[in-house]
């Protein structure tokens, strides 16, 4: 829960569209969370990732309700992803012991069939054992000033909320950055190419500056 | 099977495109320095990772006289502190770390500024009278990273939360302000003619910051 405590680490954007997202409109809000509300793995299900949005402060919870979403001018909730990691060495290690034990009973080797069936059988008991890994990605949207925080420092879990938050509340967000704002801004590409006596950049390729 | 096998070999060998010892006659047409340097260049392009360079450079430059800058109508005096990470297209050096309290300031570092290379990475301090915020920046994306924030002065939890999420916001707005002046400037005419020659002479030593 980054956003309680810990290290302060976030990616930060500036929503677009809705330019102004309505703080009185609950419902709104909850429902589009609801849409992508995170649900556990299913022990018995052959999913091994499960991801959606969690309270802030219970990743448990996914009620969303206006007291646990709202704090001041901003909207605070989570983006849980939970993967249950069987490992392959141990796997490998099962299956050899296994082969071992066959080779015993039965004067043979086991057939390619005999030991894909088995390979899948101790792969599901060892996902049944393994214990899920749990991250937590929190998000704080300021409505006031539309600008939005992921807090978390892995870009490939910033562009998983990135693509929920879309889905979600079919938002539009642009990166708080020169190049991104310099575009909102109207600023001419021509104006923007890179500092020749800088960077020593010569050439752009088309469409880049 | 195996003869024909045999024909393909020699059929390659006669065209030229294999030696005596099967293997491919082929030069590898890309040395390592090669690659290196179209990964550099690919990085540099990306999302116009130049500008968030050339912002990094210019505030580098504005900062080292320790003055504070007017950032939202508020006097904040800017310092980078601690590990600097330089990138650049050109010469035999496509990355170089500056460690060190006083590195990032250290005519080492405008040495290489002054062969091409550009602060890609590094991190901020911001004052505003006796606050002080901390955070690392990276060229590309300007993710706020490992921040520190000035001590807390609420006591309730959910105080607490709030102004920890005001502290966060306004280190990004202190970001954002540096962003927004740099853009000002760089789509000016004024930037070629007197802020790029005025920071080739600070890089060649010829003028303070």
């Amino acid at each position: 829960m980054p956003i309680l405590r810990g290290s302060v680490t976030f990616a930060r954007f500036k929503v677009i569209s809705p330019a102004r997202a309505p703080r009185e409109k609950h419902g709104w809000f909850q429902k589009a969370l609801e849409t992508h509300a995170f649900a556990p793995i299913e022990r018995k299900g052959d999913e091994d990732r499960a991801e959606g949005f969690v309270e802030v402060e219970d990743n448990d919870a996914t009620d969303f309700s206006a007291a646990a979403i709202f704090h001041g001018p901003r909207v605070l909730f989570g983006f849980r992803v939970d993967q249950i990691k069987v490992s392959t060495g141990r796997a490998r290690e099962e299956l050899q012991k296994w082969v071992a034990s066959f080779e015993r009973e039965n004067g043979r080797k086991p057939g390619r069939a005999e030991r894909a069936e088995q390979k899948g059988a101790i792969r599901h008991q060892l996902r049944a054992r393994a214990t899920p890994t749990t991250r937590v990605h929190d998000v704080a949207w300021n409505l006031e000033t539309g600008h939005l925080q992921v807090w978390s420092g892995s870009r490939k879990a910033i562009g998983e909320v990135l693509a929920a938050l879309e889905d979600a509340f079919e938002l539009k967000l642009v990166p708080l950055i020169p190049g991104a704002l310099a575009a909102q801004q109207g600023v001419k590409d021509e104006a923007l190419s890179p500092t020749r006596e800088l960077s020593g950049l010569l050439e752009v390729p088309h469409g880049e500056a | 099977m195996a003869r024909r096998e045999a024909a393909r070999a020699e059929a390659r060998f006669m065209r030229g495109e294999t030696g005596v010892d099967g293997q491919s006659t082929a030069e590898e047409t890309k040395d390592a320095a090669e690659v290196e340097k179209d990964q550099a260049r690919e990085q540099l392009l990306r999302g116009r990772t130049w500008l968030g360079r050339e912002l990094l450079t210019w505030v580098l430059w504005q900062s080292e006289p320790g003055n504070p800058l007017e950032l939202d109508g508020e006097p904040v005096t800017v310092l980078f502190t601690g590990r600097t990470v330089l990138r650049g297209l050109h010469g035999e050096v496509v990355e170089l770390s500056a460690k060190g309290a006083l590195a990032p300031y250290s005519v080492q570092v405008k040495r290489a500024l002054e062969d091409g290379l550009l602060v890609h990475a590094c991190r901020l301090r911001f004052t505003v009278g006796d606050r002080s915020w901390e955070a690392g920046l990276d060229a590309e994306h300007l993710d706020v990273k490992s921040a520190k924030l000035p001590e807390l002065l609420t006591e309730e939890e959910d105080d607490r939360l709030t102004e920890r999420l005001d502290l966060a916001e306004q280190l990004s707005g202190f970001v954002d302000a540096l962003v927004g002046r740099f853009l000002a400037l760089r789509a000016s005419k004024a930037w070629g003619r007197e802020a790029v020659p005025a920071m080739r002479r600070w890089m060649e030593g010829r003028e303070a910051g």
